[in-house]
């Protein structure tokens, strides 16, 4: 088939060209090495016109031109040459030079391509060969410590938990989340990527290079390429795979049965309690329980991945599938992900003007998942929280219970067999395209992209009862179910777009080059969900945990719910990029986008931005200096918007409820109206930002620097803001808060040695200062900082985004030590219910009372700054690749202990407790009549969480090709590898790596699953 | 290539766009989303039903009382003006209002606050009803009729808005976030409005006894008319004010019931003198005011004695008002009795007397100083709340105008224009009702009538919130209250969280800066 319509396409072709009557027609041959070696799958085109073909196996290649026309050949890696023939020749010989500084790389650019040296705005692509060299479990892995401003955080450790990704800070107090595109088609979420089919990935950062994604841009852009084959390339097939195991690295200390035992008499004894019976003896309970490491488990993680390409002189194809299993250290295959995907990417030419394509993927997930990220049910906080006296199962094997806590704690081993939470997702996300080139110079495209997944929730609830014996009267009610039920949920979410685009492309004498893109672009998308649930199901088996199952046939309430959202965007684009000769690049864009989502009077938005490089290479003094291989500057500046506002914000519900009574019986009447305000102006948040930067490579391309500095304002941030009373209703939403980012990037690279042993060096450091600069009500004195982050041993929120703060800087009582005496205690009037042994709380504004009045920034999440650093080698067959990262100045607010339930276990630090005078001026007394309320909010629980991690270590073997050629093995190639080698960090919990609970609860630790330790061993073989 | 196909590419590339914008291109329909669940202002407003429902949003403000601060007709009609002292535990509990009684309230205090926003929610509920109403589908009669509703509500909060700050923000649609900065009009452009609302609402609204009983509360013709010759009557459009009160007269829909005790009992309420009233009831439950969910008020438990009363002791009606109720001799038989203007005996309850099931009125049982207490909103026991908390859910409805307001109107209007004996004639009604005595023809003139027509006022209409603002318009307010500034007192001050927000765009009352 690829056969007859490559020879369809070469008739095309000879026939396209003949047509050119008024010229004379020569045939030109020949070969394209580098070196001695043949390049295959070179693009020899001809310049301002159709004609072009592919070089073969052999690097040869032969088409038909007019009489003076000039050949571009071009190759990844390579630098473009071009050559210009006058007479027929057969045997010509071109030889292309590396591209050692990836100078010409093309870099993925919104809606194209951009060489390297051209680009003008802030984009960092990732190294996603080198990255993916080692095992990543997941797309966002990969861009973690790899792109300078880029900032990933995971929001548990547990398998298929999601990712946060920050572009340059936090953009928004309500959103930050960047737009990921992938092929084009713009995703929520890349949790459905394969990594290994990933061919390129480039983010943009500034507003210059979002600009043409307009109102969706301000969060930065991530630009995902799959692997497509190529032209004129061989039949390949790679197979990659790898098999590891996973284990904890990490225990907090807590104390053990007997210290536990101990600390609860002295506590008990504080508040006039005497001694419970089980603990009345410390010494005889020894050790105990140590609940982490009945909870941790080593577990399984398994991938393999298949991928096939080809490619004619007309046409190419990339097509694989893949299959990724990670089972949790926490739980084993009740916190289990799983992910399979197909993919098939191919284009076709069909005559010398069209092309058509398409990118289309499967993916299906599965994944089993534990509560994780709250103080209430997750099995961390219980495995943290519950004592060690108790043991996990009693002599007969049955699961103990707790005596000595309630509520919320219980056997979190019991708990992880009871779970079922069980989802899967089926996506399908695909685009078909055409182009067409209209003239030389101008390039028709269209595209539909659709985005279509299915989700499917079931969580089973079975019966279990862990009463010491029949009736035991004792147990605690969250230690049995007496009834079992089910909940079921499907949600749809899907989204089709239909994207033109016209490319008029003019290169000129002068070697000036203008390119304009202008584009349309519709897209519509929709969630709908619908949820029921019932109880008393037959059986306790999950395998028929189903509706219809249930025996209930009362009427349940809620039984069933569904709900259903819509969305629709229309968006218009020009960007125009002009380069004079080698040394300036300019490029404007201007995109007006519409959205369902904003308010009538503010439908339509215009996003322009500007962008111009100086390639200071070409001027004289640079030129002079040999060791300068590249130097370019660059400025941008535009402006964006986020639209991530919600569905429908501006247009509130109508509320049944404004009832009035009427009539001699006093009846009420249901009145209805809105209690919000409709806010018609409701639009996007608009990012405005300036960005300025450096692009140098130096002594033969061996070094290379990029640096970037930005300032990024977030304008018309959403934020409710009391309204005067002529509004008449309560305030909606509004777009009258703003935000700031500044920050710097700099990213440094080095290539080594030669012949045998290469090696890279690759580090990056960012940081970001990021301040609330306006909450939006006319003065200061009216306005309402937004408070967030409640943590229940605490009792209150630790956080507050508020101006002339960071969002989200930690917020509560700085504390002076501990009263030594009752004399000390009595004598501070602010703290009446204080006595010896209790924390000092500072009266900050001297008024005699401890109130929230007293509250001060105690700590703050956001890093000083984050840093990456790569070390690759290679050594003969051998491979090596070290990768560090780290994050250093933020701090984690320590929410993992549920003082209020006055019983749980603590941390091995309470041992340093005060138990009289100069015993300790840091940790209170342990008491179950805490009047002085020791553990609120303060910051005796914020500690440093820098961290430096070995996030993977590296060493593979490729084994020698002359014995694989005769297996038809191209390359071979073994390794070992270990994620999460070595942490240092101060911090004292599980993982300092804390990741973000919604936008406004960044840092804080609430029984964190930590992310695990990994060691794989695997295969990439090539055919 | 040829010319011809480059023309054809051209065409061809000329055609996908078209077809790609035409597809899209009515990019207006394409964005316009609602919500499917829930009711959103895009798929509300369609029936009858809906028309029905938002004309009752338009209502439900009529209930607030205490959010945003405390706020109630009678705080300034009586307290500020001589007919009673703030009362309450001591000069601590509502000190802003004391300060206000004393003509030095407080800008930023939330009792104007509380009055201006519960007027401009009211306000916003009528603008959306009349903003949306219009385009449902529906019998057309009974829409204008909503409409008139809606039209009546907005003239009533205007008209306290206007008579408590004067000139203010003139919000008659739905406004935008951008628009919410309004500066203030002027006094008349609000008049004007209230004019215009009225004279619509009066034409369009169905007379009271088109409604059935259980629609008793709503806004009707005689309401419209009543409200509108009281607006002329603070404009001292005589002849206007006159007009509109013998449409209510004659519109053969009210008479004054014969015994003015009645009118303030539960079963007096919405009586045949009653014109228009604010409904409470005792029995939702009761919320703290703080939504506006149906509910009862506040009045009966503040305006009730405290101690074994269990009430608040606010509003504590003065001896200079105690004096003003008529006391004459009447000989009766051989003996002279000094008699009393009844009405005193149902506004006022005197130390000693027996507050229906509550007990008697005693220093040690109220544990307050006051002589006298207020009745017209006094509750007995048995009609506290059945359920609930008895004190946000007293049931009493607020009588916002009566026939004999109406009456009293009439008179003052026709003295001004000269016809004194019209002027009598009504006045001499209201007398009669009340069993005083009436005034002989020719008796009184001119102002002489008129002083008696403002006596009546205060007697009749005594703690209805009426009296601070009746002598401001009088022009009497100066004279008659201690401490009273002219220039400054005769408004309240605008609320300075008001002023704030709005940017400047908001000037404060003379005096208050």
């Amino acid at each position: 088939m690829i056969q007859r319509l490559t020879s369809l396409a070469a008739l095309i072709l000879l026939f396209g060209v003949s047509s050119g009557l008024w010229a004379q027609t020569i045939s030109v041959g020949g070969t394209v090495v580098d070196g001695d070696m043949p390049l295959p799958g070179v693009s020899v085109t001809v310049k301002g016109s159709y004609a072009g073909t592919a070089t073969d196996l052999d690097g040869k290649f032969a088409l038909t031109a007019e009489s003076g026309a000039t050949l571009v050949f071009s190759y990844i890696g390579y630098l473009r040459q071009e050559v210009t023939v006058a007479n027929t020749v057969s045997d010509m010989k071109v030889e292309l030079k590396p591209d050692v500084a990836g100078l010409e790389e093309a870099v993925v650019i919104g809606y194209g391509n951009q060489q390297r040296s051209k680009i003008s705005g802030a984009v960092t692509t990732v190294d996603i060969k080198e990255a993916t060299s080692i095992p990543v479990l997941r797309t966002e892995q990969a861009l973690q410590g790899r792109a300078a401003g880029v900032q990933v955080t995971q929001n548990s450790g547990q398998p298929g938990s999601t990712q946060t990704i920050r572009i340059r800070g936090l953009g928004s107090i309500n959103n930050s989340d960047p737009l990921f595109i992938v092929d084009g088609i713009p995703s929520g979420g890349i949790d459905y990527l394969n990594p290994s089919d990933i061919e390129s990935i480039s983010i943009l950062k500034d507003a210059a290079s979002t600009a043409i994604y307009g109102a969706r841009g301000a969060n930065g852009v991530v630009l995902i390429t799959t692997k497509k084959g190529s032209r004129g390339s061989k039949a390949t097939l790679t197979y990659d795979s790898y098999v590891g195991t996973q284990e904890p690295w990490k225990y907090m200390a807590l104390l053990n049965a007997e210290e536990y035992a101990t600390l609860m008499n002295e506590s008990r004894a504080a508040a006039g309690l005497s001694a419970l019976p089980g603990l009345s003896d410390p010494a005889s309970l020894g050790e105990g329980t140590n609940w982490q490491d009945a909870m941790f488990q080593r577990a399984p993680m398994a991938n393999h991945s298949v991928l096939y390409t080809n490619g004619t002189a007309t046409s190419s194809i990339a097509m694989g599938a893949s299959h990724f299993s990670q089972d949790g250290i926490i739980g084993g295959d009740k916190g289990r992900f799983e992910r399979t995907t197909f993919r098939v990417n191919s284009e076709q030419q069909a005559g010398d003007r069209f092309k058509v394509g398409q990118n289309v993927t499967f993916t299906n997930i599965k994944r089993n998942a534990l509560a994780e990220n709250n103080e209430f049910a997750t099995p961390v906080l219980r495995a943290l929280n519950i004592d060690p006296v108790t043991p996990v199962t009693r002599p007969d094997g049955t699961y103990a219970y707790t005596d000595y806590i309630d509520s919320d704690i219980v056997n979190p081993i019991n708990q992880i067999e009871q779970t079922y939470d069980n989802w899967t997702t089926n996506r399908f996300v695909g685009n078909v395209f055409g182009e067409m080139d209209l003239t030389p110079n101008l390039k028709f495209r269209s595209s539909v992209n659709v985005d279509l997944a299915l989700g499917s929730q079931k969580i089973f609830f079975p019966t279990f009862d862990l009463a010491l014996f029949p009736g035991d009267p004792n147990r605690p009610a969250t230690e049995f179910r007496e009834v079992n039920s089910l909940i079921r949920a499907e949600n749809k979410w899907s989204t089709w777009q239909w994207e033109n685009t016209l490319t008029y492309t003019k290169e000129f004498e002068n070697e000036d080059k203008l390119q304009v893109i202008a584009g349309y672009s519709a897209l519509e998308s929709s969630s709908t969900s619908i949820t029921a649930s019932r109880d008393s199901l037959a059986t306790n088996d999950p395998t028929y945990a189903f509706l219809s199952n249930s025996l209930n046939v009362a009427p349940q309430i809620p039984r069933a719910s569904d709900g259903i959202s819509e969305t629709a965007w229309i968006g218009q684009f020009v960007r125009a990029t002009y380069d004079l000769g080698n040394e300036w690049s300019l490029m404007g864009t201007l995109r007006y986008d519409g959205s369902s989502r904003f308010g009538l009077n503010n439908r339509f938005g215009l996003f322009p931005s500007f962008s111009a490089a100086w390639n200071l290479t070409e001027r004289p003094w640079f030129a002079e200096k040999d060791w300068i291989d590249f130097f370019k500057v660059r400025g941008s500046w535009g402006r964006n918007g986020n639209a991530e506002i919600g569905d429908y914000a501006y247009n509130p519900i109508i509320v049944n409820g404004l009832n009035y009574t009427f009539g001699s019986e006093q009846a009420q009447t249901i009145g209805s109206g809105p209690v919000a305000i409709a806010n018609p102006d409701l639009k996007w948040e608009t990012g405005e930002q300036i960005n300025v930067g450096l692009d140098a490579d130096f002594l033969d391309g061996r070094w290379n620097l990029i640096f970037d500095i930005y300032e990024k304002n977030t304008l018309d941030m959403l934020a409710y803001v009391p309204n005067p009373g002529t509004a008449g209703l309560e305030p909606g939403p509004s777009n009258v808060a703003s935000a700031r980012n500044r920050g710097a990037e700099l990213a440094v690279g080095y290539q080594g040695g030669e012949d045998d042993f290469t090696y890279n060096l690759n580090a990056n450091i960012s940081m970001y200062r990021n301040e609330v600069t306006d909450l939006g009500a006319p003065v200061d004195s009216l306005n309402q900082p937004i408070f967030t982050g409640n943590v229940f041993g605490s009792g209150d929120f630790v956080a507050i985004t508020d101006i002339g703060l960071p969002i989200a800087t930690f917020w509560g009582f700085e504390t002076a030590g501990i009263y030594q005496t009752d004399e000390e205690a009595m004598a501070d009037t602010a703290q009446a219910n204080a006595v010896a042994g209790d924390v000092i709380f500072v009266d900050q504004n001297g008024d005699g009372v401890i109130n929230n009045e007293d509250k001060v920034v105690i700590g703050n999440p956001h890093p000083a700054f984050t840093y990456g650093f790569t070390a690759g080698a290679k050594y003969k067959n051998f491979d090596f690749n070290l990768f560090l990262q780290g994050s250093h100045g933020n701090d984690i607010y320590k929410g993992m202990f549920r003082y209020d339930l006055n019983t749980t276990n603590l941390p091995i630090s309470a041992l340093d407790r005060w138990t009289g005078e100069g015993t300790s001026y840091d940790t209170p007394r342990v008491t179950h009549s805490d009047l002085n309320q020791n553990n609120r909010v303060s910051d005796r629980f914020i500690e440093d969480g820098s961290y430096l991690r070995i996030k993977s270590l590296m060493v593979g073997y490729t084994l020698p090709s002359n014995t694989l050629e005769r297996l038809g093995i191209s390359k071979f190639r073994v390794y070992a590898s270990a994620n999460n080698l070595f942490t240092f960090t101060p911090y004292s919990g599980l993982d300092p790596e804390i990741g973000t609970r919604g936008t406004l609860e960044i840092g804080i630790d609430r029984g964190f699953y930590p992310s695990p330790r990994i060691y794989n061993l695997g295969i990439n073989v090539t055919f | 290539m040829n010319q011809k196909a480059t023309s054809l590419t051209w065409l061809a590339a000329l055609a996908a766009m078209v077809v790609v914008l035409a597809s899209t291109g009515c990019s207006k329909d394409f964005l316009n989303r609602d919500p499917y669940i829930g009711s959103s202002a895009g798929n509300f407003y369609q029936t009858a039903d809906d028309a029905e429902a938002a004309t009752i949003a338009c209502y439900a403000p009529l209930q607030v009382e205490i959010s945003d601060g405390a706020h109630f007709r009678w705080y300034f009609g009586d307290i500020v003006g001589d007919d009673a002292d703030k009362g309450g535990s001591g000069d601590t509990d509502e000190p802003d209002l004391l300060e206000f009684e004393n003509f030095f309230g407080d800008p930023s205090s939330g009792i104007v606050l509380g009055e201006w926003k519960t007027a401009y929610k009211g306000i916003t509920y009528c603008n959306i009803a009349l903003q949306n109403i219009p385009g449902i589908e529906m019998d057309e009669f009974q829409k204008l009729a909503y409409l008139g509703e809606a039209k009546f509500l907005r003239a009533y909060w205007y008209f306290n808005l206007v008579t408590t700050f004067g000139g203010v923000p003139l919000v008659t649609a739905p406004l935008a976030p951008s628009e919410y900065a309004q500066p203030r009009a002027t006094a008349e452009e609000v008049w004007a409005q209230i004019v215009a609302d009225l004279e619509d609402a009066a034409a369009n609204l169905p007379e009271k006894s088109a409604y059935s009983v259980s629609a008793t509360g709503r806004a009707t013709r005689g309401a419209a008319n009543a409200l509108l010759a009281k607006a002329h009557l603070y404009q001292g459009n005589w002849s206007e004010c006159r007009a509109r009160c013998e449409e209510v007269v004659g519109s053969g829909e009210y008479f004054l019931d014969p015994n003015y005790g009645n009118i303030f009992t539960e079963a007096g309420e919405n009586g045949p003198g009653s014109i228009w009233e604010i409904q409470y009831a005792n029995n939702s439950g009761g919320n703290w005011g703080a939504q506006f969910w149906s509910e009862g008020t506040y009045t009966n438990v503040f305006q009730r004695a405290r101690g074994t009363f269990a009430g608040y002791g606010f509003n504590l009606p003065t001896q200079d008002f105690v004096d003003e109720f008529e006391v004459w001799e009447e000989q009766i038989g051989p003996d002279l009795i000094e008699k009393v203007d009844p009405r005193l005996g149902y506004t006022v309850y005197q130390l000693g007397d027996n507050a229906s099931d509550w007990g008697q009125l005693t220093e040690d049982a109220t544990g307050m100083q006051s002589q006298y207490f207020p009745r017209k909103y006094f509750n007995p026991a048995s009609e506290l709340a059945p359920f609930g908390d008895p004190n946000p859910n007293g049931g009493s409805n607020d009588r916002v105008i009566r026939l004999a307001d109406v009456l009293l109107m009439h008179a003052e209007a026709c003295n001004q224009l000269g016809d004194d004996a019209t002027a009598m004639a009504s006045l001499n009604l209201v007398r009669s009702r009340a069993a005083v005595p009436t005034l002989a023809a020719g008796s009184a003139a001119g102002a002489a009538l008129l002083d008696a027509i403002y006596h009546e006022r205060r007697v009749e209409l005594g703690l209805e919130g009426h009296r601070f603002f009746d002598l401001v318009r009088q022009g009497r307010a100066a004279d008659v209250l201690e401490g009273f500034i002219p220039g400054k007192s005769e408004l309240f001050p605008i609320p300075t969280a008001e002023i704030t927000l709005s940017n400047g765009a908001l000037t404060q009352n003379p005096g208050y800066e």
